[in-house]
């Protein structure tokens, strides 16, 4: 690539665009050509898959077995008849919504703590980032033996601190299990929070906080009325695309307790790939997500409506 | 104005090394243990708890790299992650620079369709997109993983070079249209050239997304040839025999080349954040 900067010419001043012709007559062809291979991928592979879900979720179709024959809402009516299919839908929602609660308050905690000059800050703002570079498997593997009900770190500390009689098995109790899986969500997704809050708040005018200042307002009340305020553009976008993306999460729960123990910690996404790969019924695996649909265009369209709203203010 | 306000900022100083202290420790703890635990021997892992191997080897790293076909992981990993990141940033850039710069039919709905596209959930496009691949012949193949790599690599990368397109001036460009450049040529000799910081970030974090992928690494290479790292280190954990010493000295040298990237271009990384488009 050649390099080039601003104080070296690179265009030639050459015939003045034809008379006639505005500056953008060519962009049609050219706008359509750059923009084919992005297109080609995403209608290849999201748009063409998305409808072939919704053909499947019509269907019987198993792994190894063929197209499958039609059968209507079949899989559908299947799906609601689960006795603890409304369970695992508040289970999913309530989940991913005590997680981004928690998340933003220790994300925008962080931020407050960090958003003030000290020595080492950028050091530190390093290794806040380390949860969230670091491979999702990796982490999640390591808190699984950490949390392990026989070899497990946790447990080790606590008898031999006598704290505990003897090993308690943390992923195999329902409630221990969920608390666990909240908290490898936080641990891992906290720190981007901090740090969209931290860079949004650099962006505020130091005479706002100065104003407040003046006005008498303490940390609490600068805190309140300035930054709050200045964040709630960031604030609002990092938190609807989170908790979509939380939602949607398979990894975490797969790799940390699959699930268990009893479906205490299935969440939509999971029970989709137990479905599809693990029982191999891909009819009922894709009629699952779509009738999660709705939920997440809700929250999409506030998204959208969200960033029509601040971008026209 | 609440009795809070009355705080006194020394106060308030201590509770910001407390919150940052607490923080840190939890995130130092499992990595310091994942560290340490590469270094021990399996005896002294199960048995009790040590702070620091009381005997350290090397012989998890011998076994990680000898026994359990680490090398080969990686070697897959480091092709599909390099293709895949070449390929999006490529796409996607010309998308960008169309999308953002070129007036012409059906621009404003593509721009607006971007994000969502990289909102639709994973799991419900797991199953046509496993099945295409097979019907492709490109299940346990690198191309499989590269094209199911793209699909929402794209739309993200796309995303996140549009908004740096926005951020730079325009004015030189269109002082090059004037001047009688034609689209390509100024694309080339002064987009591009501009967006050097933006396409770097992007391909950061398109390679670390795509090194630290699993699902689709999951269902779509499995067999030892193809296999990425990220399936190759949790199968240590799938298998009914615990092997933590190698399974942390795998996760040791896995995490390496991300760390590595990231303290070189944390200034990238963070410009990129700024930027807001980053899944978290």
């Amino acid at each position: 690539m050649s390099q080039q900067t601003l104080s070296q010419p690179v265009v030639s001043p050459r015939s003045a665009p034809k008379k006639g012709r505005s500056l953008f007559a060519g962009d049609v062809v050219l706008g359509w050509l750059l923009v084919a291979p992005a297109l080609i991928v995403v209608l290849g592979m999201v748009g063409y898959p998305f409808l072939e879900a919704i053909r499947i979720s019509f269907t019987d179709r198993m792994i190894g077995r063929g197209p499958g024959r039609w059968v209507g809402l079949a899989n559908y009516e299947y799906i609601l008849g689960w006795p603890d299919f409304s369970e695992m839908v508040v289970r999913t929602v309530a989940f991913a919504i005590i997680a981004v609660i928690l998340k933003t308050v220790v994300g925008l905690i962080l931020a407050t703590a960090l958003n003030q000059s000290f020595r080492g800050r950028n050091f530190l703002r390093g290794v806040f980032m380390l949860p969230w570079i670091l491979p999702t498997y990796i982490i999640v593997l390591v808190w699984r033996w950490i949390f392990d009900g026989q070899t497990g770190l946790l447990n080790q500390i606590l008898v031999s601190w006598g704290v505990l009689g003897e090993n308690y098995p943390f992923l195999a109790r329902p409630g221990s299990a969920v608390a666990i899986l909240i908290f490898v969500l936080v641990w891992k997704g906290y720190p981007f929070y901090a740090l969209t809050f931290l860079a949004g708040m650099q962006t505020i005018s130091s005479e706002l906080y100065d104003a407040a200042k003046v006005d008498g307002a303490g940390r609490l009340g600068r805190f309140l009325y300035v930054t709050l305020p200045g964040l709630r553009q960031v604030m609002g976008v990092v938190i609807l695309l989170s908790t979509i993306w939380t939602m949607n999460s398979l990894e975490i729960p797969l790799l940390l307790t699959g699930g268990g123990p009893s479906s205490a910690t299935e969440v939509f996404p999971l029970l989709t790939y137990h479905l599809a790969m693990q029982n191999f019924r891909l009819g009922e695996g894709a009629a699952l997500p779509i009738m999660m649909l709705p939920l997440i265009a809700l929250l999409v369209v506030a998204v959208a409506s969200y960033m029509d709203k601040e971008a026209t203010q | 104005m609440t009795i809070l306000d009355r705080i006194p900022e020394s106060l308030f100083r201590l509770f910001s090394i407390v919150v940052i202290t607490v923080l840190l420790l939890m995130i130092i703890f499992p990595l310091y243990f994942m560290a340490t635990t590469a270094f021990k021997f399996e005896g002294e892992i199960y048995s009790e708890l040590t702070w620091i191997p009381r005997d350290p080897t090397l012989s998890n790293f011998r076994d990680a790299i000898f026994s359990f076909d680490i090398p080969t992981y990686l070697r897959n990993t480091l092709i599909v992650a390099f293709s895949t990141t070449l390929i999006v940033v490529t796409i996607s850039m010309l998308a960008a620079y169309a999308l953002t710069r070129l007036r012409f039919p059906g621009r404003a709905l593509m721009a607006r369709g971007v994000l969502f596209v990289y909102l639709i959930p994973g799991s419900l496009l797991l199953i046509p997109m496993y099945l295409t691949i097979v019907r492709l012949g490109l299940k346990d193949t690198y191309p499989g993983l590269i094209v199911a790599n793209l699909s929402f690599s794209v739309p993200f990368c796309t995303w996140l070079m549009m908004g740096y397109l926005r951020s730079i001036s325009v004015e030189i460009e269109e002082a090059s249209l004037i001047d009688g450049c034609t689209r390509l040529r100024s694309l080339w000799h002064i987009v591009i050239p501009l967006s050097v910081p933006g396409l770097i970030t992007a391909a950061i974090f398109i390679f670390n997304g795509v090194w630290n992928e699993y699902i689709f690494a999951l269902i779509i290479a499995q067999d030892t040839a193809h296999r990425m790292i990220s399936v190759g280190l949790s199968n240590f954990y799938r298998s009914d025999y615990y092997m933590m010493g190698p399974m942390m000295a795998g996760a040791l040298i896995a995490m390496t080349p991300v760390v590595v990237l990231y303290i070189l271009a944390q200034r990238y990384v963070v410009s990129g954040l700024a930027a807001g488009a980053v899944k978290g």
